[in-house]
């Protein structure tokens, strides 16, 4: 990949390893690598609690005919464009980020608490989550 | 059937009973026997597949109760009996519990109407053959009432799917029955077996003129008996049970039974119109073989001719059960498409061969 | 008019293997559209991780598939030798890859069984069963157990492999009941009728999705993670790629898979009853921490690839721990996939694409 010119259109960016680590336009970064790179395959989004930071998700991107792996990351606060224009993968994933970790995903209609009750109170994978949800109160006294 | 009737109001009449009485009760007695063996027959059959699927599947199949799983049907039974009647809240009531009854009435009037032998014809009319065809049709309204009361969508497509693959399947075995009659030149069954009476034996069964409609007829049989692979009505992977989702205890064991007494009785009517109903296949009979012309041979020879026409039904029936165990189900669509392109015109034209068939032979003779 | 008619297909559903919840919209009995609601087996996989050390976790990895329990505890065994830079001896990675192609023919076998079901034959569920279980029988006599291995361990094996008669035993009667089945089954009209043609799943489709395993190859995407993966090699294998793109090719790159199994166990078997005694290094699981980093690792387990992502801090816990399992995206696929199908073929489309529940909820 032709790093610099990559640096000189998205600003604030660096490559460490195989991962990318970006600050905004992720939709464009990613637009961007497709047009020069046969990434078809999005394998997976991992979301990773970063504290006051916000949530880090990492973009797992794959090429079948290279065999080569390619991470995006960008850290978000509470919301970021949705990729499933691209990749319908992304469906599934963000579904379970947003319930998981509370992202909200713009563009992505289906977006509903996956696992947890639709009234449930948090998100579970958050550093910040405590877990005093009434449900699980009762839960106690049944025990 | 005239001699045991004599019989019976001679018996009556020496005890001072008027003739009016034996009219009447002459016609209840064999419903019970009926009903009786009936019950002992579907309790066997039920046993039966389930112990033929496990030695297909190479397990042993029920065995814990009675001697060799005997009596697990008799416990089956039992349990059902021993259960709840629920009915869910939102059914119509009046026809959700109408609807297990009515299933068994034809089925037992179906039963009635075959010509065991001879002389074990409960009921004989004329046009017998096509009395039993309505009233092998019938349990498939009171299953379309079943699913429709339940109020349950898997009921609801259950029961549709049954209606949609009865109604086609229902002409071409109409057909098939049609070149029988032309063969027999009957509409009764006792005749229809007497027309399959040669010297011979088996070979004057219509089974070989008509091969081609005996399996439209075996196919179509299995289609209406929902019986794989036509099971889709109660496809299990599909709609969980079909049309008797939301029914339990004896209700569901009414619909359970029924289907199987249908099985039993379909299978035998199939014996009759292709392999000489009661008639033995070597053309002579074991109890004149082994008695001479006695009058105990006699006697026996009724309950021979019975036991032919159930062997011949229990081939049929091992037969759909290991097609049970060998087959996948079929996609509805195909099923359809099945009977109407494929088994409707070749039934018709099963009816030409036939009719052809009886003017060349008639001509000769 | 016409309305349409929403139809709650499970999760007590007899044929949704487990507890998968399909929301249809039908007209009449063609669907209109799916929504897949997921959920019922959550545990908390993720969750857990976070409060338990590396060892307390491995054996509850298992439990993320329950069908085939060696894959998981495998990531994570290899997560953690990937950070600690453990190289593992040749015997083992003969013993893991020989276990691992075990476990996948049985899991490909239950999904045979279970497929067949589906589609309303009873008899080659049994049939497959009876294969089944003298794989596990042999899982049992090796670990102790038939499902929930918990075999693998940091840097090694729990213990040396016996009984590899047993294995061999496996491999004799395989093939000619692999050749009973496809007599029962792959020529069978009735089959056919269900499943050629039925579910197509392009090959862009499928990469869109995310579609992973064999139901990927099946569409013919050449992608299988074994030949990148350092644990095979020295294995000569094949990947099992066909074109077919429908319900009856992923049932037939199956059983090819199956087969294509029997040969990594026989390589791996010749050279273990070559192999002398065990000699491994373990890693002591007591206090063990990771260097700080991210470690990703995957594999390729019977229902597509397996991701494992680790973030540590140098804690003995995860930082943060994330699967990547297969089904996952299988389900999100049926949204797309069911459309405009007909209700009994969509029962057969959705089995062939061999989604099992523990392994969406995680």
């Amino acid at each position: 990949m032709n790093w610099n010119e990559f640096e000189r259109i998205f600003h604030g960016c660096e490559l460490v390893g195989n991962k990318i680590v970006i600050q905004s336009n992720l939709l464009g970064v990613i637009e961007f690598v497709l047009k020069e790179y046969p990434y078809d395959m999005l394998k997976e989004i991992i979301a990773t609690d970063k504290g006051d930071e916000g949530v880090e998700l990492t973009y797992h991107l794959y090429s079948v005919d290279d065999e080569e792996d390619l991470f995006i990351s960008i850290t978000v606060k509470d919301e970021i464009e949705s990729v499933t224009g691209i990749f319908k993968s992304a469906e599934a994933d963000e579904n379970e980020i947003y319930d998981l970790f509370g992202i909200k995903f713009i563009g992505n209609e289906n977006l509903k608490r996956l696992y947890m009750p639709e009234d449930w109170e948090g998100h579970p994978l958050r550093k910040d989550y405590k877990e005093d949800d009434k449900r699980l109160e009762w839960n106690d006294k049944q025990s | 059937m005239n001699y045991l009737y004599f019989l019976y109001i001679e018996f009556l009449q020496k005890h001072g009973i008027p003739k009016l009485f034996g009219d009447i009760t002459f016609y209840v007695i064999p419903f019970c026997i009926i009903f009786g063996a009936l019950l002992v027959v579907i309790l066997a059959l039920v046993l039966a597949e389930r112990k033929l699927l496990g030695f297909f599947t190479q397990r042993k199949g029920p065995n814990r109760v009675g001697y060799w799983g005997l009596l697990q049907t008799l416990a089956d039974a039992f349990k059902l009996l021993c259960k709840e009647n629920i009915t869910p809240a939102r059914v119509d009531r009046f026809l959700f519990n109408l609807a297990p009854i009515l299933v068994f009435i034809p089925v037992m009037a179906a039963v009635g109407i075959i010509p065991y032998s001879a002389e074990f014809t409960f009921m004989n009319t004329q046009t017998n053959v096509i009395l039993y065809l309505i009233l092998a049709a019938f349990p498939i309204l009171s299953v379309f009432l079943a699913g429709w009361a339940s109020s349950n969508k898997y009921s609801l497509f259950g029961a549709a799917r049954s209606i949609s693959q009865v109604l086609s399947y229902e002409l071409p075995i109409t057909f098939v029955l049609l070149s029988v009659v032309v063969l027999a030149s009957s509409m009764n069954m006792t005749g229809i077996t007497m027309a399959q009476f040669s010297k011979w034996g088996m070979f004057g069964w219509f089974v070989f003129p008509c091969i081609l409609g005996f399996i439209i007829m075996f196919i179509s049989i299995l289609a209406e008996l929902n019986r794989c692979p036509f099971d889709l009505p109660e496809a299990e992977s599909e709609l969980v049970c079909g049309y008797n989702t939301e029914y339990s205890g004896m209700r569901f064991a009414l619909f359970y039974l029924s289907e199987y007494a249908m099985l039993f009785a379909n299978s035998m009517f199939m014996a009759i119109l292709f392999f000489g109903g009661y008639l033995s296949p070597f053309g002579k009979y074991l109890s004149n073989i082994l008695f001479g012309e006695t009058p105990f041979a006699s006697v026996l020879l009724y309950f021979e001719q019975a036991g032919w026409l159930f062997f011949k039904a229990s081939l049929l029936i091992f037969v759909i059960i290991w097609i049970r165990a060998t087959l996948p189900r079929l996609a509805a669509f195909d099923l359809l498409k099945f009977s109407w392109v494929v088994l409707l015109p070749l039934s018709i034209i099963n009816l030409f061969i036939v009719v052809i068939y009886k003017f060349i032979l008639g001509g000769l003779a | 008019m016409t309305s349409s008619l929403r139809l709650n297909l499970g999760p007590q559903h007899p044929s949704t293997h487990g507890v998968l919840r399909l929301l249809l919209e039908l007209d009449g009995e063609k669907i209109l559209s799916c929504e897949p609601d997921v959920g019922y087996l959550h545990r908390g996989m993720e969750k857990m991780a976070e409060k338990m050390s590396y060892i307390q976790y491995l054996p509850l990895v298992d439990r993320i598939d329950y069908l085939a329990g060696f894959f998981y505890s495998e990531l994570l065994c290899g997560v953690v030798e990937n950070a600690l830079e453990v190289e593992l001896p040749d015997k083992v990675r003969a013993i893991r890859v020989m276990l691992l192609e075990l476990n996948r023919i049985s899991s490909h076998l239950l999904w045979i069984g279970a497929f067949l079901m589906d589609l309303g034959a009873v008899s080659p569920f049994f049939y497959a069963f009876r294969e089944r279980e003298k794989i596990l029988r042999y899982f049992e006599k090796l670990t102790g157990q038939r499902m929930m291995y918990n075999y693998f361990v940091f840097g090694g094996v729990r213990k040396d492999i016996e009984y590899l008669e047993d294995v061999e035993e496996i491999l004799s009667i395989l093939p000619e009941k692999l050749d009973d089945y496809e007599k029962i089954i792959t020529e069978n009209p009735i089959f056919l009728m269900r499943t050629r043609g039925k579910g197509i799943l392009e090959a862009e489709t499928a990469l869109n999705y995310a579609i992973t395993g064999v139901n990927l190859r099946a569409s013919g995407v050449d992608y299988d993670y074994r030949h990148n993966d350092p644990l095979y090699k020295g294995f000569d294998f094949r990947a099992v790629v066909m074109d077919g793109k429908d319900s009856w090719t992923r049932y037939k790159a199956r059983v090819l898979e199956i087969k294509e199994s029997m040969n990594i166990i026989h390589q791996a078997l010749v050279y273990l009853k070559e192999a002398g005694k065990l000699e491994q290094k373990l890693i002591n699981p007591l206090n063990l921490k990771l260097p700080e980093g991210d470690y990703i690792q995957e594999i390729e387990a019977p229902r597509g690839l397996a991701c494992c992502y680790v973030k540590s801090t140098g804690e003995d816990k995860p930082y943060r721990l994330k699967w990547r399992t297969g089904s996952y995206y299988s389900v999100n696929l049926l949204r797309e996939l069911l459309k405009g199908e007909y209700l009994n073929d969509a029962i057969a489309i959705a089995g062939s694409l061999d989604i099992i529940l523990p392994e969406v909820d995680k």
